[in-house]
């Protein structure tokens, strides 16, 4: 075929930079007859290449569906901006990595929300492979578009696009959506009768089969559910984690990916319940795999990729209750085998001599801690457990063992803060210099340096935090101003992001259904890929939310009560709003939560289980 | 697997002859020798890592291939701690290479890559509006001039070079819109001579618009015009 796409990227590909990134044909990517399908599905990640081919969750899901003879699916990310060039010179529209059709081809269309700020990159993917933009505008089956992942917690600001959600973890409810899709290609169903039996299935959540009225203080009013839709819509969860289904196999990129190596999956969920983090609290309850079949899938990796270096994933690995029989036999694994074992920081107080040594073998990656606060006091207000003497005994540990510099992660704006603890964050650097100096055989000649690294706190959906405003502009501005000048030493080295892109995060976090028309109109203005430093246009998010007359304040700066109707409120991740409220409280207090495993406050998320979450 | 106690006097040399096609000439030189050590391992052969605190496959490439040229005449040279015959070694790869990178060939080195001197490239050249003839008429007179003087871009910035005493037109096949070249271009460590640097010369120099070019590298030579082996 003179024409066929692949013709037409001939003649583009070496004028952009890192072609292989456009072009698939990597090991392990999944090549299939497109007559033998029934379904051809683009998951589409949106951001680059790299970011998306390190996505776990994105290789979970398309091994899954590969793994079934009557779907296809296909890869589909965003393209930098000097391909998108290209595209546009040339008339080519986005393709599935795959087969190289447009993504007008695909009967669905799946994207992953992980971040806030990716959310306007989704509708440039749309229109770059000639989809239309809107529900309203796609009529038939094909081309439905859905999505999943952390940000679909709230997804209403995202309602006008995306056809359908699946809300929670998507294993098994993507087999039942994909067996309901073909039954109602086969039965010839309307859109709307497809999506009101999608509704049915658990997990599943169709915004146009819910209605929302407003107060006239712009708060909602109500969210009322029709077409026998449920209400709530439960998230899914998968009950027994160890059986959960894991690729044996993960495509092999060409270039360099941020993460590039082999992944072992090994506990969903968190005990700690740190107040201010999303993910600790939709993913619960915790559920961890055995190690065994850690190793059975670590090894299958390595074995099918000829990576040189694994990791093991969670939000808190130490947590993992059989982390010294993990550890010891995956290090025997990796040593014999030439494969590089990465860990994170790990507490180690009860390992063995033996265990401890074969840690020392393995490279580390660097020394980091997340303190988030810079006083015990606002730690307590945070729930996070880590007191100062923590964070000096680790570091003099690192020192002793030849490292030479940390760095420290907090947060500014939490709730509660004052100049105090921001103060806080500059004292704990220094006693972490200190540590250094008080070494005694200290290396000679070398100095310390410690990095303290500051993002802005945005308050999510889900966790006790909901209720509060984010600071604003002029607060955050003035609250990094009085962390610099509290520097005490060069030693001390200060990095903090802008904060404008946090103000977008916290709309979009806990918006509504209004903000698509602000976020349409924003893309229309040449906004997307907002969380490239080099592609981020306030003043163009600014001006659009001008013109459609809604107040970002609105959203990020005010504090909701708890009476008030959130816009997720029809949605059920598991936690209690009273829990949530309940922590709220004892947060305003500075009083801390103990860990589920230590004891059960009854967050409600149990409940998805149907019992117990730890026997205590 | 451990492999560190076998003399380098032990181990066996190999020359694995690959074809870069399709999807495949887009990945760089850099990520090709990533690729390779990746496939290597896969393909679980025996094969000989270098020693230290970060031991890693030991892999050399004969002659780098510029990104975005196809090639039927790739090799990389390791080494095996263990006999395993070739047939297997050429079957255990493939097994493990993506679809777009076949090994058609392995051996033992036969000579060292400072001796090639020349590379055989196919040239294509194909257009939506000028024909075959123009497009080897143009070409015809750019080397019936007395110099090819183009810019190649060094470190140091660019200079001029003339080029013409380094290539060596083989044969031209005229088609309605296109023509294949067969060109012999200088190689090795001496002196790379691009065939882009000439197609680029003459599109440029003609104002050739819509020129599609694609290069598939044929075969390495060493000075006396014998294959590399
Ligand atoms: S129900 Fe109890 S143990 Fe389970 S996640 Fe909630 S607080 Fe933790």
């Amino acid at each position: 075929m003179a024409d066929s796409l692949k013709d037409k990227l001939d003649q583009v590909l070496l004028n952009v930079q890192k072609p292989a990134r456009y072009i698939g044909g990597e090991l392990n990517s999944v090549i299939k007859d497109k007559q033998d399908v029934d379904i051809r599905f683009a998951f589409c990640f949106p951001d680059t290449y790299e970011v998306g081919m390190s996505h776990l969750g994105m290789k979970i899901l398309y091994s899954l569906l590969n793994d079934r003879d009557d779907v296809w699916c296909e890869r589909v990310f965003a393209p930098w901006l000097d391909f998108e060039e290209q595209m546009k010179k040339h008339n080519i529209p986005l393709y599935g990595l795959e087969s190289l059709e447009p993504l007008s081809e695909f009967d669905i269309i799946g994207f992953t929300l992980q971040y806030e700020l990716s959310f306007t990159n989704i509708l440039n993917m749309l229109k770059l492979g000639n989809v239309p933009l809107l529900c309203s505008e796609r009529k038939g089956l094909k081309n439905l578009v859905v999505a999943g992942g952390p940000c679909a917690c709230n997804p209403e600001p995202l309602v006008d696009f995306i056809d359908l959600f699946m809300l929670g973890e998507g294993e098994e409810v993507m087999h039942e959506l994909m067996d309901l899709y073909k039954a109602s290609v086969k039965a010839n169903d309307t859109k709307e009768t497809f999506l009101q039996k999608a509704s049915q299935i658990g997990g599943v959540y169709v915004p146009s089969l819910y209605d929302v009225t407003y107060n006239e203080d712009g708060t909602i009013k109500e969210i009322i559910a029709k077409e026998n839709a449920p209400l709530p819509v439960q998230k899914r969860i998968i009950k027994d984690f160890d059986s959960v289904y894991y690729p044996e196999k993960f495509i092999v990129p060409f270039i360099g990916t941020v993460h590039d190596r082999a992944i072992v999956e090994v506990l969903r969920g968190c005990i700690r319940g740190c107040r201010f983090c999303q993910a600790g609290f939709l993913y619960r309850p915790f559920r961890e795999k055995n190690s065994d079949t850690l190793i059975k899938n670590g090894k299958s990796l390595c074995e099918t990729t000829g990576y040189e270096e694994i990791s093991l994933s969670s939000l808190s690995t130490s947590d993992y209750s059989q982390l010294e029989s993990l550890l010891t036999e995956f290090i025997d694994y990796t040593n014999d085998n030439q494969v590089n074992l990465t860990l994170p920081s790990l507490r180690v107080d009860n390992f063995s001599e033996e265990l401890l040594e074969k840690i020392a073998s393995v490279r580390k990656s660097g020394l980091t801690f997340a303190p988030e606060a810079g006083t015990q006091r606002l730690r307590d207000v945070i729930n996070k457990n880590v007191l100062e003497s923590d964070v000096l005994n680790s570091c003099t540990i690192a020192f002793a063992g030849g490292y030479t510099s940390v760095k420290l992660y907090f947060m500014l704006g939490l709730p509660t803060e004052t100049l105090d603890d921001i103060k806080g964050i500059i004292e704990l650097a220094q006693k972490v210099v200190n540590a250094y100096y008080e070494m005694e055989n200290r290396p000679k000649g070398k100095g310390v340096q410690v990095t303290v690294s500051v993002s802005t706190f945005v308050p999510k959906p889900f966790t006790p935090f909901q209720y509060e405003p984010q600071d604003t502009l002029e607060m955050i501005d003035e609250k990094q101003k009085h962390l610099v000048q509290s520097v005490t030493s060069k030693k001390i080295n200060v990095k903090y992001h802008d904060s404008k892109t946090s103000v977008l995060e916290a709309v979009f976090a806990r918006g509504d259904r209004r903000l698509g028309k602000v976020m349409l109109k924003a893309y229309q203005d040449g906004c997307y890929f907002d969380s490239w430093d080099e592609c981020f246009h306030y003043g163009k998010w600014m001006k659009a939310f001008e013109e459609c007359g809604i107040d970002p304040a609105f959203y990020a700066n005010r504090k909701r009560s708890y009476e008030e109707v959130l816009p997720w409120s029809h949605l059920d991740y598991g936690v209690s709003e009273r829990f949530l409220q309940n922590e709220h409280q004892k947060a305003v207090a500075s009083t801390t939560t103990k860990n589920c495993r230590l004891q059960c406050s009854a967050c409600g998320a149990n409940k998805l289980l149907g019992g117990a979450c730890f026997e205590y | 697997m451990n492999t560190k106690q076998i003399p380098i006097s032990e181990m066996i040399n190999i020359r694995v002859f690959y074809n870069k096609k399709s999807r495949a000439k887009y990945i760089s030189h850099l990520d090709i020798t990533r690729c390779m050590q990746r496939a290597l391992k896969r393909a679980g052969l025996p094969i000989w890592y270098t020693e230290g605190f970060n031991p890693h496959i030991y892999l050399t490439f004969a002659l780098p291939l510029s990104l975005g040229y196809e090639s039927e005449s790739e090799s990389m040279d390791l080494r095996l701690v263990t006999e395993v015959p070739f047939e297997e070694v050429k079957d255990c790869l493939n097994r493990a290479l993506p679809p777009d990178i076949r090994v058609t060939k392995v051996q033992l080195q036969k000579n060292k890559p400072d001796v090639i001197k020349t590379a055989l490239y196919e040239i294509t050249l194909k257009s939506d509006t000028v024909t075959g003839q123009v497009l080897k008429d143009c070409l015809d007179h750019m080397f019936s001039e007395e110099k090819i003087e183009v810019v190649k871009k060094t470190k140091k910035g660019n200079k001029m070079i003339d080029i013409k005493p380094d290539l060596e037109i083989q044969s031209i096949e005229v088609l309605d819109y296109a023509i294949h070249i067969e060109l012999i271009a200088s190689a090795g460590i001496e002196k790379n001579i691009n065939p882009t640097l000439m197609t680029d010369e003459l599109i440029g120099k003609y104002n050739l618009e819509d020129i599609q070019t694609s290069v598939m590298r044929k075969a390495i030579y060493d000075a006396n015009g014998n294959e590399f082996e």
